[in-house]
């Protein structure tokens, strides 16, 4: 298990490096998107209309943070941390289309996430679940917001962090996922303990 | 009418913030535990994140998460101290958390998923009200259930053949192992699980809800058959090796909380339900002299 500290933009190259299992600190652009902004970025695309932002080389966190509105109408981040990323699993494609280099999230994702990440050369992260409090400290501003009107947690937040982690690979490029091997492995051992 | 009014308000009121302020001690005391039987190092750092984390929370009056989850509330009362003012402290408690930043405004329509921003919503906050005549206190206890949890949650109405009665429940356990196989890294492990067995499907619903909010994750069912058996799954669980985070370890499951009800010969209600290990809830007592003491 190896420790790399990588800034955006992500290069593909160096994203067909890792391995499940690596540590990995990201710093500059991240991007919060979950069911909704999917969603939305999905129809945009179908009727050929522009994207908000550039997600070519960038990092797509699954979380929806606690954002506070200072007097001047800016915001600042409270805390932020992952949602369950099995949600967005019937984007993997896209996701890997728009150029996305980094999902980071919880709980893993299926099968379709396994190709893209392959396909695309992109990389599934899991970062600590519940640790809002502390994540947050990898934050160093709120650039600005898309789509608030879709609520606080749906919107895209675009983030500027600086050593953004810890987080585990927990899907690579070459087609392993921490997920799938401990669920085969569980799997047997439920055979062994309570047979069918 | 309950001659406390005044005091009720205001303990109900601290109880919602305590609750989404921090966790329950048990739940801490279950997580240092498993940290310091670790044996995987993945696992230990994302052990060791999620108890720095709360310190981290505390020290700068934080949110322990980002995810207020969904919150309910079980109120208990006697004859004649109903505090039927309840529901509007609770509001008046999450908009004041909201604003606060302890809460994200989360909680939307089901459809439309319009997000009117102050957590509250039809039927939100959800109180379940129950009448023990002769009871001389109001019980207060309210639980923020985070949604990923959700997520890995199943229900199967089982019969005395696929329970597999005789031979120890080798039908109910595997369910309960597979649920929380197929459930993996979802509810935030390291999670508890409440299960609800009996009644039809909406009681057995409650009861996992119930089993997992509002007992100590580190309390022993007084039914030894129970006990046993809570003990027994989640000893088998965190066997499977899932651990932490779901990336791996020794410890995936923390509690095993199971609470029951009568049911039809017919049937056997199975209801699975998930919690993260940020346990955000509070519980206290009200007596009707005026005695205040904390139940969770």
């Amino acid at each position: 298990m190896a420790t790399y500290h990588l800034s955006t933009p992500l290069k593909e190259e160096d994203m067909r490096k890792l391995d499940v299992g690596d540590v990995v600190y990201i710093s500059g652009t991240i991007f919060t998107a979950r069911d909704m902004a999917h969603l939305k970025i999905r129809g945009l695309l179908e009727q050929g209309q522009p994207l908000p932002k550039d997600f070519n080389g960038a990092a797509v966190f699954h979380a929806g943070p606690v954002c506070l509105k200072n007097d001047d109408g800016s915001w600042r981040l409270n805390v932020i941390g992952p949602t369950t990323s099995i949600r967005m699993e019937p984007y993997a494609d896209m996701v890997g289309k728009l150029g996305v280099k980094a999902v980071l999230g919880k709980g893993g994702m299926a099968e379709d996430t396994v190709e893209a990440c392959k396909k695309y050369g992109y990389v599934y992260f899991q970062a600590a679940p519940g640790c809002a409090a502390k994540l947050a400290q990898g934050v160093e501003r709120i650039v600005d917001v898309s789509w608030f009107e879709m609520g606080m947690p749906e919107a895209v937040w675009h983030l500027e962090a600086k050593d953004f982690g810890p987080l585990v690979v927990g899907m690579d490029t070459k087609g392993r996922s921490i997920y799938a091997d401990l669920k085969k492995a569980a799997m047997k051992k439920i055979d062994a303990l309570y047979p069918a | 009418m309950n001659p406390h009014e005044q005091l009720i308000r205001t303990s109900i009121h601290d109880a919602v913030i305590r609750a989404v302020t921090e966790i329950s001690a048990d739940v801490k005391g279950l997580l240092e535990d498993a940290l310091s039987r670790e044996t995987n190092e993945t696992a230990k750092s994302m052990l060791t994140s999620m108890l720095e984390n709360l310190s981290i929370a505390k020290q700068a009056d934080k949110a322990v998460c980002q995810s207020p989850g969904y919150p309910t509330t079980w109120l208990s009362y006697g004859e004649g101290n109903c505090p039927n003012y309840a529901a509007e402290v609770v509001m008046d408690a999450l908009a004041e958390a909201t604003k606060k930043g302890y809460l994200r405004p989360s909680i939307v329509d089901p459809l439309t998923r319009h997000n009117p921003g102050n957590n509250t919503g039809k039927g939100v906050p959800n109180i379940e009200y129950q009448y023990h005549p002769g009871q001389s206190y109001v019980d207060f206890i309210i639980s923020f259930k985070g949604c990923g949890a959700e997520l890995g949650n199943a229900m199967r109405i089982f019969t005395t053949a696929t329970l597999k009665l005789d031979k120890d429940f080798e039908g109910l356990k595997r369910f309960v192992l597979e649920t929380a196989v197929n459930a993996g890294g979802k509810p935030c492990p390291p999670f508890g699980i409440g299960i609800g067995i009996g009644g039809q499907m909406d009681i057995a619903g409650k009861l996992s809800r119930e089993a997992i909010s509002t007992r100590k994750w580190n309390d022993v069912n007084p039914d030894p058959m129970l006990a046993r058996l809570e003990d027994e799954l989640r000893d088998n669980i965190n066997s499977l090796g899932l651990g932490a985070a779901g990336t791996g370890g020794d410890t995936v499951c923390l509690a095993v909380k199971i609470n029951t009800a009568a049911t039809h010969t017919a049937i056997a209600p199975v209801c699975i339900n998930f919690h993260c290990w940020v346990a955000r809830r509070a519980g206290i007592r009200i007596y009707d002299d005026g005695r205040v003491e904390n139940l969770l």
